[in-house]
This record gives C-alpha cells, sequence and structure tokens, in this order.
C-alpha cells in the first residue's frame, strides 16, 4: 500500500509496510528514534511561540516516546537480537557521486545501546526538569526546540553507521551547544560562552575532519565498520596518524587538555543544559567516538598511550582547579573535566568497558548533582556563589539527599555507582601496567571526593550566610517536574554500580560488550588475569576505597556535615600558610592561568598578526586594484586634452599625420 | 617666360605653404579662408605651368584650371555662409572660440 504513495520512499518505508511482523522488526524502530525529536524540533520551532505556556507539551512527549523505543532497541541489542556484532539499517543514498558514495545509515549495537541507555534517559529526565526550571522563561518554547534538535543530532551521532553522518551530527550538536548555552543571549557572557565553546570545538574537529579524509584516502570507503577492516592493513604510521586525528575531535568535543577551556565558560547556559549536555551527553561523544574506533586505536598503542596521558593529565588538572572555585556549577564543570579525563585515561590504557561503564555511571550522577545544583540555585533566588549559601539541609531535603548520593557515587563510596566504574578503570591501569595512571588517578580519587563534599559542605550544612538568612522565610523545595528527575537519577546513581559491576572481574557490562572489545582486547592484552578478590584486585579495592574515604575525612573537617559547621579560620590558616599553598590557591584559583595564555596567544599575538594581514591587505592588495583603476582614469584624463575642440588642431594633425606617412613612404619606396 | 618648369612649381610649393601656414596659424575664420583661397590659387598655377610645358596636356590643363576655380568659388561661398552664421551666433569671428565640442 504505501509503495504506491511513495514510489520513491526509503527502502526501509517500503521494508516496514510490506511486511510489518517480520523477522528484525526491531531494526525498523531505529529511525523513529531519529525522526520524533526532530519533529518535535520542527513543530515547537514553527508553533512554539504561539502555543505559549504549553509549548513544553509535544517535545517532552515526544521525548518520553523516544525514551520508550529506546528501551525497546536496547532490549533487544543487549539481548542478543541483533546479533553478537549488531544490526544496521540503510536508509538512502545519501551522496552518490561515481566513486564517493555515502550511504545514511543506521548501526545498533551492544555499544550504541548503552550510549542510548544515558542518551534517552537523562534527555527525557531533563525534558522533564526543564518544564519546572524554565516556567518564567519567556522563551521556553525555543528552548524545548533546541533540546529536541540536540536529542536529534545526539542520537543520530550514536547510531551513524558512516564516518560522514557521525562528523555531521557531530558538528550538529556543537551548533546546539552553541545554542543553548547563548540562550540568554542578551548576556554578554553567554553570547561569549556559546562562541568560546563552539570555536574551541571547531579546532578539534579540524582534526577530526583530517581524520576522516585520511580514513578516504588510505581506504578508499566511509562506512565506519568497512573502514577497520581496511584500515588494520595499512602501515602503522598512517593508522597511528589516523588515530591521532579522530582523537583531536575527542579532545575538543569532550573538553580535554588543551581544549578544556570551553567548558567551565559553558555554565553560562541554564542548568538543564548543563546537566544534559556538558555532563550527560554531548562530552561523551568523544569517549564513543574513540571507543568506537576501538580497532584503529589498538593497532596504534603509541596514539593510546597520548589518550591515556592527556586524559589522566586533564583529571587531575581540573580536580585541582575545582578545589577553589567558588560558583557551584564551576565546580561541578571541572568535576566533570576530571571524569572525562578518567574515561579517556581508561580508553587509553585499553579499559574499553570501564571506559563505557563510568560513562553511564558518570552521566547518571552528574546529571543528577547538575539538576540538584540547578534546584538549589532555584531555592536561594538565583545566587550560584557558594560562599553565600549554607545551612541549607533542611529546607530543601529532597534536594539535599539527592544530592548526597550523587556526591558520594562520584566520591566513588561502595556500593554506589562511582565505585565500580573508578575501581574498575584504576584496577585495569595497574593491571596492564599502567601504574603512573593509577597513582595519578588514586590522587585524583581523592581530590574528587574533597572538592564534591566541599561543595555539599559550603552549600548545604552549617551556618546560613547573609544572603540565605535574608530570604530565609522565602526559600522552598523545587516543584515536583523538578524534583522528580533529581528522586529517578538517584536510584541509577545508587544501584547501577551493582547492577551493571558485579560480579567483580567479570562484570554484567563487560560481558555485554565483550563482542565490541574483543578485537582490540586480544591485541592488546593477550594474558588475562583471574580476578583476585583476596590477592592483589582486592588489595587494589581497598586503597580505592580508603583513598575516597581520605578525602571525605579531610572535607567533612574543614567544611563541616549536617549540622556540624566548617571552620573557616582552619581553611585559610591552610590555604595561607606557606607560599607554596598559596601559590597553589592562587593558581587553581585563576584556572592555572590558561584562559590567560589563550587571551595572550590568540587574541594579542593573533590580533596583531591579524592587523598585519589586514594591512596588507588593503594597503597591497586593494591598493594594486585600485591602482590599475587610477592609472586608466589619469590615462585617459592625460589624452582627453588632445581634444581642444579647435578646428585648426584638427587640421594641424591631419597635416602632421600625411607629413609623416608620405615621408615614410618615400623614405621606405626608396630602399 | 622663365625657361624651365621648375621656377613655376617652386613659386607654386611657396604660395601653398604661405597658404597652409595661414590656414593652420589664423584666428580669424575670414584670414583661413583667404588662406585657402590661395592655396587652390597656387595648385592652380601649378596646373597651368604643366599645361604650358607639356604640349599634351595643354587643352585638359586649361580645363581643370577653370574646374578647380569655379569649385573654389563655390566652397568659398559655402565657407563664407558657414562663418556668417558662427559670428551672428557667437559674436566673434575667432576661431579659438569655437570650442563647444572641447572636453
Amino acid at each position: 500500500m504505501f509503495e504506491s504513495l511513495v514510489p520513491s520512499a526509503a527502502p526501509w518505508l517500503a521494508a516496514v509496510a510490506a511486511e510489518p511482523i517480520a523477522a528484525g522488526d526491531v531494526i525498523n524502530l531505529v529511525p523513529l528514534l531519529l525522526l520524533l525529536p526532530i519533529a518535535g524540533f520542527a513543530f515547537t520551532a514553527l508553533f512554539g511561540r504561539r502555543i505559549g505556556r504549553f509549548a513544553f507539551l509535544v517535545p517532552l512527549l515526544l521525548i518520553v516516546a523516544t525514551w520508550a523505543i529506546a528501551m525497546v532497541v536496547v532490549y533487544e541489542a543487549l539481548s542478543g537480537g541483533f546479533g553478537e556484532h549488531g544490526a544496521g539499517i540503510t536508509l538512502w543514498t545519501w551522496i552518490p557521486a561515481g566513486a564517493f558514495q555515502v550511504e545514511m545509515g543506521l548501526y545498533v549495537d551492544q555499544l550504541t545501546a548503552c550510549l542510548l541507555i544515558v542518551v534517552t534517559t537523562i534527555g527525557m529526565l531533563v525534558h522533564l526538569y526543564s518544564v519546572g526550571y524554565m516556567a518564567h522563561d519567556p522563551g521556553r518554547w525555543r528552548f524545548f526546540a533546541y533540546l529536541n534538535l540536540f536529542m536529534f543530532s545526539m542520537l543520530l551521532l550514536v547510531l551513524g553507521d558512516s564516518w560522514l553522518t557521525v562528523f555531521a551530527a557531530w558538528e550538529l550538536v556543537g551548533l546546539c551547544s552553541y545554542l543553548l548555552i547563548g540562550f540568554w543571549y542578551p548576556k554578554r557572557s553567554a553570547a561569549l560562552a556559546a562562541k568560546k565553546a563552539f570555536i574551541v570545538n571547531r579546532v578539534g574537529d579540524v582534526g577530526f575532519a583530517l581524520g576522516i579524509m585520511l580514513i578516504w584516502v588510505s581506504t578508499g570507503t566511509l562506512d565506519i565498520r568497512a573502514s577497520f577492516e581496511l584500515i588494520a592493513k595499512l602501515d602503522p604510521t598512517t593508522i597511528a596518524a589516523i588515530a591521532l586525528l579522530v582523537f583531536c575531535g575527542a579532545v575538543g568535543k569532550s573538553a580535554q587538555f588543551p581544549l578544556h577551556v570551553w567548558l567551565p565558560d559553558a555554565m553560562e547556559g541554564p542548568t538543564p543544559v548543563s546537566a544534559l549536555i556538558h555532563a550527560a551527553t554531548m562530552v561523551n561523544a568523544g569517549v564513543y567516538l574513540v571507543a568506537r574506533a576501538n580497532p584503529i586505536f589498538a593497532l596504534a598503542p603509541g596514539v593510546m598511550v597520548i589518550v591515556a596521558a592527556i586524559g589522566i593529565f586533564t583529571a587531575i588538572l581540573a580536580a585541582s582547579i575545582a578545589f577553589t572555585q567558588t560558583d557551584i556549577k564551576r565546580v561541578l564543570a571541572y568535576s566533570t573535566l576530571s571524569q572525562l579525563g578518567y574515561m579517556f585515561a581508561a580508553l587509553g590504557v585499553g579499559a574499553f568497558a570501564a571506559a563505557i561503564f563510568h560513562l553511564m555511571a558518570h552521566g547518571f550522577f552528574k546529571g543528577l548533582l547538575f539538576l540538584g545544583s540547578g534546584s538549589v540555585i532555584h531555592a536561594v533566588h538565583e545566587e550560584q556563589d557558594m560562599n553565600n549559601m549554607g545551612g541549607l539541609w533542611r529546607k530543601i531535603p529532597v534536594t539535599h539527599w539527592t544530592m548526597f548520593v550523587g556526591t558520594l557515587a562520584i566520591a566513588g563510596l561502595p556500593p554506589l555507582a562511582g565505585f565500580f566504574s573508578k575501581d574498575e578503570i584504576l584496577g585495569e591501569s595497574f593491571m596492564f601496567g599502567f601504574t603512573w595512571v593509577w597513582a595519578i588517578g588514586l590522587v585524583v580519587a581523592v581530590m574528587t571526593a574533597f572538592y564534591m563534599w566541599r561543595l555539599m559542605g559550603k552549600t548545604f550544612y552549617g551556618e546560613p550566610s547573609a544572603h540565605v538568612k535574608g530570604i530565609w522565610d522565602k526559600i522552598h523545595e523545587s516543584t515536583w517536574t523538578m524534583t522528580l528527575p533529581l528522586v529517578l537519577l538517584a536510584i541509577p546513581s545508587a544501584l547501577i554500580g551493582m547492577a551493571l559491576g558485579l560480579p567483580f572481574g567479570d562484570s554484567t557490562l563487560k560481558r555485554w560488550l565483550e563482542p565490541v572489545f574483543a578485537g582490540s582486547e586480544e591485541l592488546l592484552h593477550p594474558e588475562k588475569h583471574p580476578f583476585e578478590l583476596a590477592g592483589i584486585d582486592g588489595a587494589l579495592i581497598l586503597v580505592s576505597v580508603a583513598a575516597a574515604t581520605l578525602g571525605l575525612v579531610v572535607a567533612i573537617w574543614l567544611f563541616g556535615a549536617f549540622r556540624r559547621a566548617g571552620s573557616r579560620s582552619r581553611v585559610e590558616s591552610l590555604t595561607g600558610s606557606n607560599g607554596a599553598t598559596r601559590f597553589l590557591y592562587r593558581a587553581t584559583l585563576n584556572k592555572w592561568w590558561f584562559d590567560d595564555l589563550n587571551h595572550l596567544l590568540f587574541i594579542v599575538i593573533g590580533g596583531r598578526v591579524a592587523g598585519a594581514i589586514w594591512w596588507f591587505d588593503r594597503t597591497v592588495v586593494d591598493g594594486t586594484v585600485n591602482g590599475v583603476g587610477r592609472l586608466t582614469v589619469d590615462a585617459g584624463r592625460g589624452l582627453r586634452r588632445v581634444q581642444t575642440g579647435r578646428v585648426q588642431n584638427y587640421a594641424l594633425g591631419i597635416a602632421i599625420g600625411l607629413i609623416v606617412m608620405a615621408g615614410s613612404y618615400l623614405l621606405i619606396a626608396a630602399r | 617666360m622663365s625657361q624651365s618648369l621648375d621656377a613655376y612649381l617652386v613659386l607654386a610649393g611657396i604660395l601653398f605653404a604661405i597658404g597652409s601656414f595661414g590656414f593652420l596659424a589664423r584666428r580669424n575664420a575670414i584670414s583661413m579662408l583667404m588662406s585657402i583661397e590661395l592655396m587652390l590659387n597656387a595648385v592652380n598655377l601649378a596646373i597651368v605651368a604643366f599645361g604650358a610645358f607639356v604640349p599634351e596636356l595643354n587643352v585638359d590643363a586649361s580645363v581643370i584650371a577653370l574646374m578647380v576655380m569655379a569649385v573654389a568659388a563655390a566652397e568659398a561661398t559655402v565657407g563664407l555662409a558657414i562663418v556668417m552664421a558662427i559670428y551672428r551666433n557667437r559674436r566673434t569671428p575667432l576661431v579659438d572660440e569655437y570650442d563647444a565640442m572641447r572636453q
């Protein structure tokens, strides 16, 4: 029936119509995951302003539907319904240009399923949260439209089966990030932050694009799975180059050093944006990219070391900065940077499943923490400086207790999610021989526990600040649309570790993801150590837990817990005790001066260079072009003086011409 | 009568040169017309001189000279009429001042 209506319909549409109850039916649902969000975007963008107060309804419902379909697809993928290596579906031929063929296709395997869980669940909860958070904002129809567009882009990124599709979605996600960070565009700092995010992303994207071009040139195909087999046959230098360039893109998108500068500034956007894009989904795109490209990276061990080094360096750098930041969202932003560093460190040492585990766990508890912070900000009437908070734990209990769960999860205390994922990363780093990664990672674990409890202590515990006391009676818990997502996120933050991380050494998640990473694991770590709870693995677990506990204890001592107030004097005495700590305090407060360095290099020096080139363009290039014109005009003006208008002059001209002609004729004829 | 043709031709040449100079250098339009007449007469002299010294050309030379004179008269008339028309318009006979076509 449908074929007659749409004769040139995409093959999948015909398949659905022709065989509605065929095997592999679930794969036909996958394009819906893209259609629903983009339809929501189109609808809200076109009609949202007119709908007014209920503009959130259509996008929210469509995202809930997307989540439901995603869960069906995930179940099918993880239970083996798509086969061991996943299933794909080709929608249509995007670029049929002779030798250059690119298909628009989608591909679902176990890795995709894990990402789908995170993206759709947190996306749905953020949509619900935004209903309450953006309730008083006149531009919220735009917000929901952008959120839907973002969901579309992120899902396309995760589902795409061609490098070009992934790249297009990559850019689209960056665009949505720009639109959402700069949502309150009349605010200058927001507009600047949006620009910064987009431009820094672009720097990474240059590398990514070059990597894709290199893949095309060396293998002749842009299909991801096909390219893996062909890349394996190339020479090591090319493989390393491809891996390095692809990693560049990941560095930009996932805000690793040196392209980390955009993420803290991105906190100018509304808190749901920070939760969705800059904690749970977009920044994970880089991790997903490297995990998806693991066959390439496994063949380039040198690049893997670089990945691990940059990852763990970012982790400790960001953790150090989080020690002294006072804006609650900035602390969480640096925390995100740090945890992303962990994920890249895991990818770099070859613990791919651990990285994905941490990606999922982090998505949940960081999303929880961001949404919770948004609830706090709402409660204290848009105050974001933690020094102006305090003593709130009894006033906003749901927010407090869910953030408490999130903090313990990120600190890595068992049995919550962070413990399992972080410990797996650290354990595998140690077992694969990357002791330096393990050591730095352990220090970062201590720091993480410390600064997260510092956030809790300053925000919720101890004596209320003057600002809080001033509005004490007006502080209330947020509406159900905001607290329900918090509760719903606290549950996986607590339990997903046990659900996916047990049994130790052969976790559920590892078994799920085995087909995706098996080849690389074989290549990198051919010897398998059985897990020894009573042996070295158990010892490593104890060390991780001890590290987290140490961080928490020190933070409790300095910043208080529940009714017990922190001690500001103790903190000040510590930071001011000697030159070294004073320097560290200043350094971390100024974000290790990276923003100033960038400003110096690119704005000041780059500005001078640009000015010089502009001078050259104005004077030399434009001068030449204008000079030619001026020459013509002046020549004309000069020649015009022959036209005197006097007949006698013209007659004289004739006479002279006659003499010249006659003379030359005589002279030549005489020869 | 001089025995060589050259004398008459030299005289004709000198007259023509004087007439050319006058045409190119005089400011008054009437003077220019007079110079043109002088040039035509010089040519006439040259033709008649040829007729006198070359027996075969005797008859033709006279006819040609007569034609030239007639044409000169007609052309002088027309030229004078134009000068008078311009004079009525511009109030000056000086060709320097006729510069409406000047760039």
